[in-house]
């Protein structure tokens, strides 16, 4: 995670320290763990599932879900959860509170660049989003029964490429938001449009196919599509790495520390 | 020999012009000021030279080194403290320490800088937590952690108690003391006169002096008075015959003396050659703060302190 740019060769330049990278990345895990918010994002989905799980109606198999109970659509759907309110909401709001508290303007006079800065807190969310994600998907399997997908290594690459997805949209409110309330302004919508997308408001089998169409282009739509077996696989995973790689270069393009 | 070099700094935002033309040379271990009045481009200045800002013409040397296309390089060896930085509010003193020291390759001990700081008992404590001349000498500590060979300090005590100032100032001449060399911005008169051995006076965008605080004093011209009671009767005559005298008032058995340049040795020598002494001696001289108003367009109060 270094972005040295030698200029004289005969002074080598280093970006950032492997060091620095680690123990950058180790205090904002610190620091977000001291903001409670994002412990309890990570705990509302498995709460949920719980609770969803308990009522029994849900553990019985529906004809309108092809078969399925309501906890089979709804884990895949709360896992989702997770990375999208890190991505969207916990991310971009983190980076642009440091900019408006002219915290990132200290970092920027460090030998530290945008891109280790972006890097460490990419690794610190990313880490609870999977720690989020594996958390409902345990409590599924194990609680419920809610059996694996047939289709497990599709289903973790979407998974992953999703996270990546969000991660680098949550990374574009994140480059340039000055305000803490102006990047959850922006974040926010995102993070709801992927609820929807993902069947948290109404499960995706039950929408008209047109919308289930330009759900599969969101990237969390695409996800629960994978999850499900609807549509192509390579076409939603196409979706996946082109919002990642869009965003992630917006993101680097836009990146201001001020 | 020079370790900071600014020719013809030149710095625009959109068609403000903030910087018209700067130059100055700061030498190894000296205390540098960059004075003037608010908005006259010494924070721009130092954002230039310390690469936080790319100019729009002129040249600028930090250590040797372009603080544009080597900035890599230029980081590992200046420390920098901003007016307007902060840290995460729950991020710990010792934590904000051990953070920024991981980012250079030679960083400093930081239990030796938490005790130069008087920061140790605050070690534990979150950055919200601290007061203002806390967080300033934490600020000072995160520019050191580095080992830097240059500091920059922004507008270092804007905003503290008188108390708090006096303190930061003695850590600011420590600082010194170990060699680094220190670039002080500020628009305290009493800040720059007390730690500078030289300061440049920007006043809108451009260099107008560069001086010592006692140089640029005299600059203001202004006349300087010394009253003293003689222990032995002395002919205004006499003084009157140093060039540096311009008047002699009697106050009863006191004598004021009124004149220019450097009155204060000229009359003190002649009293010594005549074996007087000089009793409750008082000498009034200009001040950087009357060079500064003789020298800039300061009208406005909030440029003297």
């Amino acid at each position: 995670m270094t972005t040295a740019t030698p200029t004289a060769p005969v002074r080598p330049t280093v970006g950032m320290t492997r060091r620095g990278f680690t123990r950058l990345t180790l205090t904002q895990a610190k620091l977000l763990f001291r903001e409670p918010a994002a412990l309890v994002w990570m705990l509302v989905p498995v709460v949920l599932v719980l609770v969803l799980g308990s009522i029994p109606g849900f553990r019985t198999p529906q004809a309108g879900l092809g078969g399925q109970r309501v906890i089979d659509v709804y884990v895949p759907t709360f896992a989702s959860m997770v990375p999208l309110f890190l991505a969207l909401t916990a991310l971009p709001m983190t980076l642009a509170s440091y900019r408006e508290k002219d915290v990132l303007r200290r970092l920027s006079v460090s030998p530290v660049p945008a891109s280790g800065v972006l890097g460490a807190l990419v690794t610190v969310v990313a880490a609870l989003a999977l720690t989020g994600a594996g958390l409902v998907a345990a409590v599924g399997a194990l609680v419920f029964h809610v059996s694996a997908p047939a289709h497990l290594p599709a289903v973790l690459a979407g998974f992953a490429l999703g996270g990546a997805a969000v991660l680098a949209l949550g990374l574009v409110v994140a480059a340039r938001a000055r305000t803490a309330a102006a990047a959850s302004g922006l974040g926010v919508p995102m993070m709801v449009l992927n609820f929807f997308a993902s069947g948290l408001y109404v499960p995706v089998a039950e929408l008209p196919h047109s919308v289930q169409q330009i759900c599969a282009a969101i990237p969390f739509g695409a996800v629960t599509a994978i999850w499900s077996g609807q549509g192509v696989l390579w076409q939603h995973l196409l979706v996946l790495a082109g919002w990642t790689v869009a965003g992630g270069l917006t993101a680097v393009r836009l990146f201001r520390w001020e | 020999m020079a370790v900071i070099e600014v020719e013809r700094l030149h710095k625009r935002y959109g068609d403000e012009v903030a910087v018209h033309d700067v130059s100055f040379e700061v030498e190894r271990g000296e205390i540098f000021g960059v004075l003037g009045p608010n908005g006259a481009g010494k924070t721009t200045t130092v954002e230039c030279l310390s690469g936080l800002r790319r100019r729009d013409g002129g040249r600028v040397s930090v250590l040797g080194l372009d603080p544009v296309t080597e900035r890599d390089a230029l980081r590992q060896v200046l420390g920098v403290q901003l007016q307007h930085s902060a840290l995460p509010e729950r991020l710990r003193v010792r934590e904000a320490l051990e953070l920024y020291a991981s980012f250079y390759r030679r960083p400093a001990d930081i239990d030796g800088l938490l005790t130069r700081l008087g920061l140790t008992e605050k070690a534990g404590a979150a950055y919200k937590r601290l007061s203002g001349g806390q967080q300033q000498r934490l600020a000072i500590a995160l520019a050191m952690v580095g080992s830097p060979q240059v500091v920059v300090l922004d507008e270092l005590t804007t905003g503290l108690d008188p108390h708090a100032r006096r303190a930061t100032w003695e850590l600011v001449e420590q600082v010194r003391d170990a060699g680094v060399t220190v670039l002080l911005v500020t628009h305290f008169m009493e800040e720059a006169e007390r730690l500078c051995d030289r300061v440049a006076l920007i006043d809108a965008g451009r260099v107008v002096a560069v001086d010592t605080p006692a140089g640029l004093a005299a600059r203001a011209g202004r006349e300087q008075r010394m009253r003293f009671r003689p222990s032995e009767p002395l002919a205004d005559a006499e003084l009157l015959a140093l060039a540096e005298v311009t008047r002699v008032l009697h106050h009863g058995p006191q004598l004021e003396v009124v004149g220019t340049g450097n009155l204060v040795h000229a009359v003190t020598s002649l009293l010594a050659r005549r074996q007087i002494i000089a009793g409750d001696l008082r000498v009034e001289q200009a001040t950087l703060d009357d060079a500064f108003v003789s020298l800039t367009h300061a009208t406005t109060s909030g440029a003297t302190s």
